[in-house]
């Protein structure tokens, strides 16, 4: 029995007709039908219309912009009448929101938001992770240093909050992070880092939103021990995730993407 | 010795640098550049670059944002999101693999996965959370949505695509081109294009054999 050309099971997992006689063969044999079945769980998963190409243009809300402002710190803004014009003044489109593959989720029950600025911290944990795997030729240098070890900042504080530092997509880098009061009341983040030098540029920590739509930057770190003095007045509720990114000698103060290792605090 | 094709090959480019789906032109605007050069200054890192490229494809994005969410909180973290990381992450940006709009759908799309699988945390751990609140009997933790976990990790296994199988595959996929098609919209012979299919497919088949299983253990 002769199968079915490898390309012909490719485009029956897409869906696509196959001339009669292949398609009779495949009708009648599990091992083309299993590659198929095997093939299709791919365009199953992808091939899906809330990731069809674009659809109907639908203006962001005013207050969107304020968001990226703050986590990329650029300085410029769109002109809000041209993105205002870049969509029907509706805004929503005709049709419901698709069904989404989460199960079932209800829709937020919370209205739309007004333009606050910036907007309120959520739920992503994601933040930049997936913006670091789009970097290609992420590459840290292999063999980490032994970390150095929690010492409480020479017990000059209190500990009020402390995280361990996870490593990220494929980074080695990995740590903990501990926040203490001072008897003056000033917060000190001490990040200890357990990572090998990086290839290019160098460690920076940062503190987040959980949403990244805010983001501190605290300094350069070295591997082992560092301690940063956060600014006075700092909500660590509202900046409760500690990142380390690599950054380029580029001059550029915001940061790369490209996150190595991160935490929460609590 | 190009003569004999060369009636054919003016009219159709005999090999693509890029193929995409989405490179909708942004509407006249008299006031910046053309988008080639908004996606060569993004890249380069060029603030204005990435106001412009809010003006322009912001809209797009929310559209995708909007279709797959409803207007909301969502949408708009999805959008948000789209614009942060494509900035932060614009190294990963290549001006002369596909043109900037189609990179921030590709970027959307991530983000778009990424909120349906923190939406699928969110259920499992109410599920779990009425189950002890109800004294049920224990009954495991609630299964993972596996077409979500799937989404977000085949998305990155299409990042690491090359053209032109990356934009096949997309065609495919999110323009719902038949080989054909896209064999006349790229002007690829049919056998190329189909031979990327199953490749791509394969590859994407792999991958779930390979890190599905232990993702969905
Ligand atoms: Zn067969």
């Amino acid at each position: 029995m002769r199968h079915c050309t490898p390309e012909d099971l490719g485009l029956a997992a897409l869906g696509e007709p196959l001339p009669a006689d292949e398609a009779a063969h495949l009708a009648g044999c599990a091992r083309c039908g299993d590659e198929v079945a095997a093939l299709r769980r791919g365009v199953e998963a992808l091939a899906v219309p809330e990731l069809a190409a674009p659809g109907p243009p639908v203006a962001p809300p005013p207050g969107l912009w304020a968001g990226i402002a703050a986590a990329t710190g650029v300085g410029v803004a769109p002109r809000a009448h041209v993105v205002a014009a870049s969509a029907p003044p509706a805004g929503v489109p005709d049709s419901p929101p698709l069904p989404v593959g989460a199960g079932p989720v209800p829709p937020p029950a919370d209205p739309p938001l007004a333009p606050v600025v910036p907007l309120r911290p959520r739920r992503s944990r994601v933040l930049l992770a997936a913006a670091a795997a789009l970097v290609a030729g992420l590459a840290i240098g292999a063999g980490a240093v032994a970390l150095r070890g929690g010492d409480d900042a020479g017990g000059s504080g209190v500990p009020v909050a402390a995280a361990t530092l996870d490593p990220l997509a494929e980074s080695d880098a990995s740590g903990r992070a501990e926040v203490v009061e001072r008897a003056d009341g000033t917060l000190v983040l001490e990040v200890d880092l357990a990572a090998g030098a990086p290839a290019e540029g160098y460690y920076e920590a940062w503190l987040l939103t959980e949403s990244v739509s805010g983001l501190i930057p605290l300094g350069v770190v070295r591997t082992g021990s560092e301690q940063f003095e956060l600014p006075a007045g700092l909500d660590l509720g509202e900046y409760p995730v500690v990142d380390v990114s690599i950054e380029q000698l580029d001059g550029d103060p915001t940061h790369s993407g490209v996150s190595v290792a991160r935490g929460q605090l609590a | 010795m190009t003569d004999l094709l060369g009636p054919r090959t003016s009219q159709r480019p005999r090999t693509v640098g890029w193929v995409t789906t989405e490179a909708t032109p942004a509407a006249p605007d008299a006031s910046g550049p053309d988008d080639a050069e908004v996606g060569r200054r993004f890249a380069a890192g060029d603030e204005q670059a990435l106001a412009w490229a809010y003006e322009r494809w912001a809209a797009q994005v929310h559209g995708m944002a909007v279709r797959a969410f409803g207007p909301g909180p969502d949408a708009e973290d999805v959008t948000q999101q789209t614009f942060v990381s494509a900035w932060t992450g614009r190294s990963g940006f290549r001006p002369e693999q596909g043109p900037l709009p189609a990179w921030l759908v590709g970027v959307a799309r991530h983000k778009i996965a990424d909120t349906w699988a923190r939406r699928d945390r969110q259920r499992r751990a109410a599920e779990a959370a009425a189950a002890e609140a109800q004294r049920l009997p224990a009954v495991g933790p609630a299964p993972v949505d596996s077409a979500v976990a799937d989404r977000v990790l085949l998305l990155g296994e299409l990042d690491r695509l090359g053209q032109p199988q990356r934009g096949i595959i997309e065609l495919a996929f999110f323009a719902d081109l038949t080989h054909t098609q896209i064999a006349e919209r790229t002007g690829l012979p049919l056998g190329t294009v189909k031979s990327h299919i199953r490749r791509t497919l394969e590859r994407l088949r792999d991958r779930l054999e390979v890190d599905g299983a232990a993702l969905h253990a």
